[in-house]
């Protein structure tokens, strides 16, 4: 189809596990990339170290392959040297949230024209399973086999407290909304921030009785809360579900912007 | 148009059988050389998309596509005048 020309063919099959979601999250981006109708020259994949940051190496365009964390710092010096370029950044929540969670929040602050799409599978799942700082509380991994005891980042929170543009979660499942989120947060000027849960059923499914992959879609479809009803139900002054997260379009809004194209 | 699924990139997550709203995608019984079972196509001309994208010019669903970890899903313009079955919906 259409966004296929954006695959690196002879790459492909991919390196991911059978049932991991990130190759669903590749296409719902290069799905809103190609209806963007930018050319493949001007535009670059940026990624750290991950699952997740395997990514741009099956993009035919350039990218970036970086140290680990520092997918944002590297992509801040590509939209300040090439303003013309559009940055598009795929990182995990290990790469983001934990060894590059300061160079997050300022990339958030300085409201840079990039759009980061992170792929939280809620685990370290290259390294083998460790806890990251998005696993659940009560979640078993190799780190803690007794429950995740330290409640997780939320991320949207974060970025929005942090000061980016565009901010939107949703899920592996919903791959029509996500591909129409990763759009406007291409579309918006300044700093999009899009994080996708994802299963992982190598890693994060066969400690926490996902062991297959369609319980785990099933467990993101059945848990994802939209904001517009959780808006409602805190209008109405009824309890919130404490074990579902809320997804949709978290935060749009207009901030002065850093490296808009000219 | 017609579906088909690429015997070479499909690792047997069976995740097209969970999300198509028509269940066109059967779990696969046979074994391929790489001793993965990809899934059946079972009736493929009930598919929105196979049968009007050429009217409406425009991608219609195509959500097994996308979903597709392993990009193994792709549809096929038809040779012309290739037989098929027609499918009626009440």
């Amino acid at each position: 189809m259409s966004y296929d020309e954006w695959f690196r063919t002879d790459r492909l099959p991919h390196i991911y596990c059978a049932g991991c979601g990130n190759g669903t999250i590749i296409n719902c981006t290069l799905a809103a990339v190609d209806q963007m109708g930018w050319k493949k020259e001007d535009t670059v994949f940026v990624s750290g170290i991950g699952c997740s940051s395997r990514a741009p190496g099956y993009i035919l365009t350039d990218s970036l392959h970086t140290t680990h964390g520092r997918a944002l710092a590297f992509a801040t010096g590509v939209k300040m040297a090439k303003p013309a370029f559009n940055v598009v950044v795929f990182t995990g929540d290990g790469d983001l949230a934990a060894i590059g969670g300061n160079h997050f929040i300022h990339a958030c602050r300085r409201n840079i024209d990039m759009t980061v799409v992170c792929m939280n599978n809620q685990i370290y799942g290259m390294t083998g399973g460790q806890g990251s700082p998005t696993t659940p509380l009560k979640c078993l991994s190799s780190t803690t086999p007794y429950g995740c005891a330290e409640p997780p980042f939320d991320l949207c929170e974060l970025a929005t407290a942090a000061g980016a543009n565009y901010v939107a979660r949703w899920t592996s499942y919903h791959v029509k909304e996500l591909e129409k989120a990763v759009k406007v947060g291409l579309e918006t000027p300044g700093f999009s921030f899009i994080e996708v849960l994802v299963q992982c059923p190598t890693a994060f499914g066969r400690r926490n009785k996902f062991r297959q992959v369609a319980d785990h879609v099933e467990f993101l479809k059945s848990h994802s809360l939209l904001k517009a009803k959780r808006d409602r139900l805190i209008d109405q002054g009824q309890p919130v579900p404490e074990d579902m997260f809320v997804v949709g379009e978290i935060t749009k809004r207009n901030r002065p912007a850093m490296g808009v194209k000219p | 148009m017609k579906l088909s699924i690429d015997e070479n990139r499909c690792k047997g997550c069976n995740l097209c059988t969970k999300v198509c709203p028509y269940t066109i995608f059967r779990e696969g019984k046979r074994l391929n050389r790489k001793g993965i079972a990809v899934p059946e196509l079972d009736r493929p001309e009930r598919c929105a998309n196979c049968r009007l994208r050429n009217l409406y010019g425009r991608q219609l669903c195509g959500v097994c596509q996308l979903t597709c970890p392993d990009q193994a899903i792709h549809w096929v313009e038809e040779e012309p005048y290739e037989p098929h079955k027609v499918a009626i919906e009440y």
